[in-house]
């Protein structure tokens, strides 16, 4: 697999490094990283840039991930992007919820980077 | 809207016996995971109202209560510190032990079953000082101190309805 350009959502600057180390841990090879604080900051950064996968909070100010989903959506160069979520809120049915809105997978924090090559890894087959 | 939020809830939780150990468990697996500290049970005096890092998230629907995590200045930047691999700095201590905050609660309600549909969790709030009390309508609350490299980690569930 080539490296991959992947933008993280996540209201939490902590959690963010978190994410990509973790990412980078699961043996991800990362030819890039965006970063994006909220669910506007994560369109904004999308329509700059083309990205590989995304990685987003659900619960964040201004624009959280669900609506960030649905967002993205509308956008030419991110309808078929691989989203997974990545937060606390593992209630069966936010998960349904987000998976319905078009997110591909689901993780819930506290995660290891085994989780994240398990969710994620399958979704890379074929990128680029 | 969440379920959660849109629905007059009709079974409210109340706490009983397990969830000490619970709180405890949720604590547990979020320090080995996140912080990769084993965290154990502290036999520490009562929380203090010394002003240091407290790092709060509300829970509404099914539980409304505010979950609570309260410990010294100097333990909350080694927690950041780790989180972060040991490149973290000051300026990311609040939001290291609201992420912390919100991980274990989020990760208490998950164990409890039936309630993490019904309850969502507010973003974290964190106060850092000594100046400050806290007033709270809680009727009941659960208590946990935890032993974080020999130091104190304080969890507090205030329990409204």
């Amino acid at each position: 697999m080539k490296p991959i350009r992947v933008l993280i959502v996540d209201d939490s600057a902590v959690m963010r490094k978190i994410v990509e180390r973790s990412v980078r841990q699961a043996g991800i090879e990362l030819q890039e990283v965006l970063e994006a604080g909220n669910g506007v900051e994560g369109l904004a950064a999308i329509q700059q840039c083309s990205v590989d996968l995304i990685l987003s909070d659900i619960n964040m100010p201004a624009m959280d991930g669900l609506e960030f989903l649905q967002g993205l959506r509308c956008l030419e160069n991110a309808k078929n992007t691989p989203v997974v979520m990545i937060t606390t809120e593992g209630s069966e049915s936010r998960v349904v919820e987000a998976l319905s809105a078009g997110a591909r997978g689901y993780i819930r924090k506290p995660f290891t980077p085994d989780q994240i090559k398990e969710r994620v890894t399958p979704l890379l087959e074929g990128v680029r | 809207m969440n379920p959660a939020l849109s629905e007059k809830s009709t079974t409210r939780f109340r706490p009983d016996a397990t969830w000490h150990t619970l709180i405890h468990a949720a604590a547990h697996e979020v320090f080995q995971m996140m912080v990769g500290t084993e965290v154990q049970a502290g036999d520490f005096p009562p929380e203090p109202q010394l002003g240091e890092v407290s790092a709060m998230v509300g829970m509404a629907g099914a539980l409304c209560a505010v979950f609570r995590i309260r410990c010294p200045q100097d333990v909350a930047a080694n927690i950041a510190t780790k989180m972060l691999g040991g490149q973290g700095d000051a300026s990311q201590v609040c939001d290291a032990m609201g992420e912390i905050c919100n991980m274990v609660a989020g990760n208490f309600k998950g164990k409890i079953s039936g309630l993490s549909d019904q309850c969502m969790l507010s973003v974290p709030t964190v106060v850092v000082g000594a100046d400050f009390n806290v007033y709270s309508s809680s009727q009941e609350r659960v208590e946990v101190t935890l032993r974080y490299d020999g130091k104190p980690v304080w969890l507090t569930l205030e329990i409204s309805s």
